[in-house]
């Protein structure tokens, strides 16, 4: 408040105040604006010139109003998580109420549990004297149902009564039971009847089969009755054909005999169609084959009857295609359960609950890579198992459905990943491309998961995949002839690591892009020639801070710190003949020996910074120091780029150089590349150097006081640091 | 093989630079306008030719310049004639030079970024760009005057930090701000068309190909759009490890295109075909499409003297000599490269 009422003040003393106030406002601006400006009292007064001054100085302030009110937003929405802590206690008040409602509520419970009781043992005895009634009225109501033909109510009310009669049959309703047990053979009679009556409706007949089963009667036999007749038929209708085969042309095929092929051949397409559809409710390879051997015995019968119609032919053809059809709907079964895996769980990240969901997602997703694959895995090698004719006859063939499919399998995953970060093969999926593109913002968690999901399969997955492959599906193939085996490792490798890294260049690129933003927010709105002199560090490095947490507090749930690799770098770094650039570099000094003669301290010198520069843009490794590191590098050179494209004055200049030196000890926690860290910054300061008007450093010990105090500012900010 | 072994340097630059412009209208000379950036000391506009044998640059003219030069571009058709945007202290403006007087001061708006020329041939408009506005200037060079012909307010929201003018079309430029890169009419100064996009740098019509625009972004590299199909970009390369600053396509060979960040200028060769859907479609199956699309990146020169020396990433084709390009440094070296070598065979 304080703070703003002095500004305040010094706004208006801006505006109105003579020499005294402006003085104490030190900006130092040229010397023929302050004359116009105190011009207002002058007899030389211009109001053209002096509103145009105001008019531009009111812009360059209404603009660090904007950063300053995007920034207190910014410091209000802190302060909110405050309330929250503070509702946490509202929030256990309110359970020690709702536990003490509870237990009175209990307490009214037992009380009346006797009354309940009595209750429900009187409900309980009309229920009983209902079902006696019941049987009573039986045999008056089966035969009823007799002479109106409505045998199935008839089989309804006989069972249900059944275990009554069962139970007490011997003593008090026996004559019930007896009258009810003569009506009932009645009803069997007529069902059988009904039954083999060609006359009846197929639709009776199954009727009557079910109504006789559930009656406890022997269908078998039935069963094997009807199809003998049908045998017989069918024998009989052949022969007859046959007959008229003989009496007709030879080359007039006569009409019935075909259209008992064609009856004969749609039955089994009918019945191949059945498991095509049954396929689609996840089957197991078992119920398969079980399914597909049954017609296959039919298939033989009927093959000895009608060779004509080519039965086994169509069959294999028919199961060749079920069987294939099985595989790829076992892959794309296990696409969506994969998918699934690193999706679902993704609904509420808000902070620790996000560590937990970013872990699970990522454990649960490799899970389901390997366990799926290695349970279709399984399945298929039941298939393979089997002895089966029909299989054995097609065993090539599965080997390289499975092996293919899991090529494709592979491929669709990598896409549907790349899908998923709203980075789509762009040209491919256009269609797709056109409604996801920007539809929807990318979670940078999901991000980092694919990008380790990815590296697993990679290392882990396909290699254990192949070895299944190798084992128990290798060989075979008529197309490995050819071409060579359909699964290929090497290549969905390499599809994968080169998906992982550049998740990984995602992940980085949508992650400065909003540090960017807030950069860019700071560095561009501000007048930097008007700017006043420095009182704080400003808000944006307190966010720049906070922004850069959050991604080391995300990047260090799912990959390792990889601080030993850190260190093998630096050490890289400070060699002078790293192998790597030591040619080029050599080249480089011969031959700008041969334009220039420069000292060879300097050429040394230059080589060193040369090579720091180089170093400063490192390969990005799946590591957390690596991807935080990245970041932190990439938002320095923005600063200094931004600050580039600025002319500052003085205090412009001095508050550059204080957040600069307020960032150092902070940013040397996150990153422990000390001397990548001091170079950009000191880079951020030239650049202010060069590009200010008159360029006079902060003084030392008060930068460092004020620095001190802000960062203690900072850490009560920062919840958790 | 690293860039330089090829390069001509010019040294000739005292100070810091930040723009670099090809003289088209100069059919007999390779040459380009240089102009330095510096706060304190005078700041100079170069004209520098490349010698007949093409071993060395020099410089055929050195003028001085009132305030830091932000941007230049040369008069297509008209190679004395160029424009500037400078700054000095708050005030920014644009001024139209002629060699070697002074030719006469467009404007002197506040902020304005940015001055376009109609591309290729002879045509009396110019463009100015400010943060807000876009104005149409006619320019009259026997009187000495530009007058503004129409003006259009792109709202505040908007912050327009430069534009191209479409080489096909003289009625449509195109715009880009933070969020956008947007087509306007000319005749109606209305707005046609817009890509959505965040932190445009730099953006350039194919000059060969109707409809192709490039852009190079802050931290998403670069995309190559069509303007009929503004939802998505038909192609993109990776870009630099920074901002990429500049893009350009190469003025006959549209395949090829440079673009520069702070230490490189990368040279892509583009896929061949875009602007044909189906064809696109049935080139991405093929396998060479998976092409390493990055011919050759420059990187800094070693003799450069202290931390600041590097690229800008400010580039310019020469459009007499399509094989060379010129290259800026910040700290005010200017190096010529041939990139013959990477041709495509035609």
């Amino acid at each position: 408040m304080d703070e703003k009422a002095k500004r305040t003040r010094e706004l208006l003393a801006s505006f109105y105040s003579t020499e005294a106030s402006t003085a104490g406002r030190a900006v130092p601006v040229s010397p023929s604006r302050v004359a116009t400006l105190d011009s207002i009292n002058s007899p030389s007064f211009d109001p053209d010139v002096y509103m145009n001054l105001l008019h531009v100085e009111m812009a360059a302030e209404i603009k660090n109003l904007d950063t300053d009110l995007q920034m207190l937003v910014y410091e209000i929405t802190t302060n909110s998580s405050n309330n929250i802590v503070g509702m946490e206690a509202n929030m256990e008040q309110l359970l020690e109420k709702i536990i003490s409602v509870q237990s009175k509520s209990d307490g009214v419970d037992t009380s009346l549990f006797a009354k309940r009781e009595k209750i429900e043992k009187l409900h309980r005895t009309r229920n009983f004297l209902r079902k006696i009634q019941f049987i009573y009225d039986l045999p008056g109501r089966l035969q009823k149902c007799i002479e109106s033909e409505a045998y199935a109510d008839a089989v309804r009310f006989f069972i249900g009564a059944k275990p009554i009669f069962e139970a007490y049959g011997g003593s008090s309703f026996q004559e019930c039971k007896i009258s009810s047990e003569e009506t009932m053979k009645l009803v069997i009679e007529n069902l059988k009847g009904k039954l083999y009556s060609d006359t009846e409706p197929i639709e009776a007949r199954a009727e009557a089969v079910v109504l006789l089963k559930q009656l406890n009667f022997p269908v078998e036999d039935l069963k094997n009755k009807m199809l003998d007749k049908l045998e017989d038929f069918l024998l009989d209708f052949h022969k007859e054909s046959k007959r008229m085969d003989h009496q007709c042309l030879p080359d007039n095929i006569p009409d019935s005999e075909r259209r008992l092929i064609e009856l004969a051949q749609d039955l089994f397409t009918k019945r191949y169609e059945t498991i095509q559809q049954r396929i689609t409710e996840q089957l197991s390879s078992e119920a398969l084959m079980l399914a597909l051997r049954d017609i296959w015995s039919d298939v033989s019968l009927m093959d000895q009857v009608l060779p004509e119609a080519a039965l086994p032919v169509i069959s294999l053809e028919a199961s060749r295609g079920v069987i294939k059809k099985y595989i790829t709907g076992a892959f794309s079964a296990l696409l969506r359960y994969v998918s699934e895996a690193l999706t679902g769980p993704q609904t509420s990240p808000k902070g620790t609950e996000e560590q937990r969901t970013l872990q699970t997602a990522l454990e649960s997703s490799k899970k389901a890579v390997i366990q799926g694959s290695m349970d279709c895995l399984l399945d298929f090698r039941h298939l393979l198992d089997d002895t089966f004719e029909l299989v054995t006859k097609m065993r090539d063939l599965i080997v390289d459905w499975v092996q293919e499919g899991f090529q494709d399998f592979f491929k669709a995953l990598n896409r549907h990943f790349l899908m998923l970060c709203g980075k789509i093969d762009i040209i491919k999926n256009r269609v797709n491309a056109a409604e996801g593109f920007r539809a929807e913002k990318v979670q940078t968690g999901l991000v980092l998961v694919l990008a380790q999901l990815s590296i697993f399969i990679e290392q882990s997955a396909i290699p254990r995949i192949t070895e299944e492959i190798a084992a128990s599906f290798s060989g075979g193939g008529l197309r490995s002839y050819e071409y060579g085996p359909a699964f290929v490792p090497g290549e969905i490798c390499r599809l994968f690591r080169s998906a992982s890294s550049s998740f990984l260049q995602i992940y980085i690129t949508m992650r400065t892009q909003k540090i960017s933003t807030l950069l860019k927010k700071r560095f561009m709105a501000p007048n930097w020639i008007k700017h006043k002199e420095p009182r704080e560090v400003h808000m944006f490095v307190d966010l720049l801070l906070q922004e850069l947490h959050g991604v080391g507090a995300e990047v260090r749930q799912l990959l390792p710190s990889g601080l030993t690799q850190r260190h093998h770098r630096t050490e890289s770094t400070g060699s002078t003949n790293s192998s790597r650039s030591n040619p080029l570099r050599e080249d480089k000094i011969s031959r700008s020996n041969t334009q220039r003669a420069r000292s060879q301290l300097l050429e040394s010198h230059l080589a060193k910074l040369f090579e720091q520069k180089m170093e400063i843009f490192t390969k990005i490794e799946h590591t957390e120091e690596s991807i935080v590191s990245t970041i932190v590098k990439l938002s320095l050179k923005s600063i200094q780029e931004l600050v580039q494209l600025q002319t500052l004055n003085r205090s412009g200049y001095q508050q550059i150089q204080l957040d600069i030196e307020f960032l150092k000890n902070p940013l040397k926690e996150i990153v422990h590349d000390e001397a990548v860290i001091d170079f950009l910054l000191k880079e951020v300061t030239n650049a202010a150097h060069e590009r200010c008007l008159d360029p006079i450093l902060w003084r030392r010990r008060s930068s460092t006081s004020s620095s001190r105090q802000s960062w203690s500012r900072t850490r009560s900010r920062i919840p958790g640091k | 093989m690293q860039g330089g072994s090829t390069g001509i340097v010019y040294g000739g630059l005292k100070y810091q630079a930040r723009c670099i412009a090809d003289v088209k209208a100069d059919a007999n000379n390779t040459s380009f306008l240089a102009g330095t950036l510096s706060l304190k000391e005078e700041n100079e506009v170069h004209l520098i030719r490349l010698s007949p044998s093409a071993a060395e640059l020099v410089c055929e003219g050195l003028f001085y310049h009132p305030g830091e030069i932000w941007d230049l571009a040369s008069c297509p058709f008209d190679s004395r004639l160029f424009s500037a945007v400078f700054a000095s202290g708050e005030t920014n403006g644009a001024v139209i030079w002629k060699i070697p007087e002074l030719y006469g001061q467009s404007n002197s708006h506040l902020w304005n970024n940015f001055i376009l020329w109609w591309p290729i041939g002879k045509h009396d408009k110019v463009i100015s760009i400010d943060e807000q506005n876009l104005f149409l200037w006619s320019l009259d060079c026997s009187r000495k005057i530009a007058e503004v012909q129409s003006q259009e307010s792109v709202g505040v929201l908007h912050h327009l930090s430069g534009g191209a003018w479409d080489p096909h079309d003289r009625n449509t430029v195109a715009a880009f701000c933070d969020s956008s890169l947007q087509c306007w009419d000319l005749r109606t100064m209305k707005k046609t068309n817009s890509i959505e996009l965040v932190h445009v740098r730099d953006a350039d019509y194919n000059p060969n190909k109707q409809h192709i625009v490039a852009t190079a972004e802050d931290e998403t590299g670069i995309h190559l759009w069509d303007l009929r199909m503004p939802n998505f970009p038909f192609s993109e390369l990776p870009g630099h490890a920074h901002w990429t600053w500049a893009i350009r396509h190469n003025p006959q060979y549209d395949q090829l295109i440079l673009s520069g960040t702070d230490s490189t200028v990368n040279l892509w060769l583009t896929s061949s075909n875009n602007s044909d859907d189906s064809t696109s479609e049935s080139q991405s199956d093929s396998p060479t499409q998976k092409m390493d699309p990055l011919l050759n990146s420059y990187t800094d020169y070693e003799n450069s003297l202290n931390n600041s020396a590097k690229k800008n990433g400010r580039y310019a084709w020469s459009s007499r000599e399509p094989s060379m390009f010129a290259s800026l440094s910040y700290d005010g070296r200017v190096v010529v490269e041939s990139v013959k070598s990477y041709l495509p065979r035609k």
